[in-house]
């Protein structure tokens, strides 16, 4: 009768397993530093660490131009309505053309308006990782922005506004990088798009199934975010910028 | 000899180990948008756009306080503000879309598959190269204009059924505005390649007529 008895590992085997164990923390460790190493100098050479700072410090500046340029051209428009407005007081003729001129700022959206109407946010849906599969989807798109006018005068809005800049017949909503212009003005999520209208109306359009289904889906699919409410007392602000009319000529 | 064996492959898996964790560390980063992101390219661009939009205020503001002053003039020698209230009116007629326009700009046909929301992409192309009235075939744009499906071979403007092919007017800074459209990479390429079966044309014209919005007739 022979009887075993159950022994650890012996001598030899507790050697080798000393052995492994002391390789795998200073393997793993110079894996990871080499990784990181590498992944890196990738960093740095995209970055363009050089040029990125300066470059960026001239967009702040120049939008920070562009802001007292606005508000200098504010002033000037004021001025000259205040001419006018004082000439027709003194003339039936002046006083006539007074009312055209407002009932086309009016039209064209030079003038502050405020009503009911809908809120809508679209923002990048929240902690996505900057490497993940459906990132494009994820994110805002200037072309998400458009879908969203247009479904906002589709549902007959009189007026409508992102980020509090006011869409008229010369907007373009311009997308350079991750970047988004509205009106030459740079933006980043989240958009808040307000539209003056019937409520009811409006959000039937964005309710509409076969409307900005791609937005829906994202939506409900990788989380984007995009949200319409009923809004009161909505502030819609003037256009502020330039009426560029060079080549053009009223027939 | 089994122990220094055994050793390499513990090392070699443990390598490989420890750059997956780094690989999955840095999925994990969470997206962020941010100026300082940007590529050198991308923010030499935002810089030149910014700069267009900045020049055009100051050309703006300079035109404006010339028209000020003249206006104040006026009416201190009791001629009142006549003048500048017609060209204002002119101005705004343009702006708000609410008059027939003549005009150089540039002509974009369209002959082939194509639908609502690339017509509004090149709509929005055509305004941020500069467009200043745009119609598409007789169909003018306004500022409140929508786009959406129309019956098979139409797009639907502002409710009403426009049919191809279709040909977009816009007039402008001719040449600004023809570079933004057929430059490499631009819309009209991406569009060659959405709609490989479509013909586009571009074409540079002298002077367009564009008629008053229906409302406004």
């Amino acid at each position: 009768m022979t009887a075993t008895v159950a022994t650890g590992p012996g001598p030899a085997q507790r050697d080798r397993l000393k052995h492994a164990v002391a390789l795998i923390l200073p393997a793993t460790l110079f894996g990871f530093l080499v990784a990181a190493q590498w992944q890196g100098q990738q960093e740095r050479s995209t970055l363009a660490v050089r040029y990125n700072a300066p470059l960026t410090d001239a967009a702040f500046a120049l939008q920070n131009e562009q802001n007292s340029l606005k508000a200098q051209l504010q002033d000037l428009r004021k001025r000259l309505d205040a001419i006018q407005a004082n000439a027709a007081t003194q003339s039936g003729a002046s006083s006539e053309l007074e009312g055209r001129i407002l009932d086309l700022k009016v039209k064209a959206g030079l003038t502050a308006l405020v009503g009911d109407g809908v809120a809508i946010q679209l923002d990048d849906a929240r902690g996505i990782a900057a490497g993940a599969k459906d990132l494009d989807k994820s994110i805002c798109h200037s072309t998400d922005l458009t879908d969203i006018i247009n479904t906002a005068w589709r549902g007959g809005a009189s007026a409508v506004a992102v980020n509090d800049q006011r869409i008229v017949s010369s907007t373009s909503v311009y997308c350079v990088g991750s970047t988004i212009m509205v009106n030459g003005t740079l933006m980043s999520p989240p958009f808040n798009i307000q539209a003056l209208g019937i409520q009811s109306q409006l959000l039937g359009a964005f309710d509409d199934p076969a409307q900005l289904r791609d937005i829906k889906l994202r939506r409900d699919v990788q989380g984007l975010g995009f949200r319409v409410t009923r809004a009161s007392a909505i502030h819609i602000p003037a256009y502020d910028g330039a009426l560029t009319v060079r080549n053009a000529i009223p027939r | 000899m089994r122990t220094s064996a055994g050793g390499v492959a513990v090392a070699v898996v443990a390598l490989f180990l420890g750059v997956l964790a780094v690989a999955q560390f840095r999925s994990q980063d969470v997206y962020s948008r941010s100026l300082q992101l940007e590529t050198p390219s991308s923010l030499t661009t935002l810089i030149a756009s910014l700069s267009d939009r900045n020049n055009s205020l100051r050309d703006e503001i300079f035109d404006l306080r010339l028209r000020v002053e003249s206006a104040q003039d006026s009416v201190a020698n009791g001629r009142g503000s006549l003048a500048e209230s017609e060209r204002q009116i002119a101005q705004l007629k343009v702006f708000a879309a609410q008059s027939a326009v003549r005009g150089p700009g540039i002509s974009v046909r369209i002959d082939g598959q194509f639908d609502e929301r690339a017509m509004s992409d090149l709509v929005n192309e055509l305004r941020n190269a500069g467009a200043e009235a745009i119609a598409a075939n007789d169909q003018r744009i306004g500022p409140r204009s929508w786009f959406g499906p129309g019956p098979a071979g139409t797009i639907t403007v502002d409710g009403a059924a426009v049919r191809g092919p279709w040909t977009l007017k816009a007039i402008g800074a001719t040449d600004v505005m023809y570079v933004a459209v057929t430059r490499t990479g631009g819309i009209v390429g991406q569009f060659e390649l959405i709609y490989p079966k479509t013909r586009f044309s571009v074409t540079k014209e002298p002077t367009l007529d564009l008629a008053a919005p229906a409302a406004a007739r």
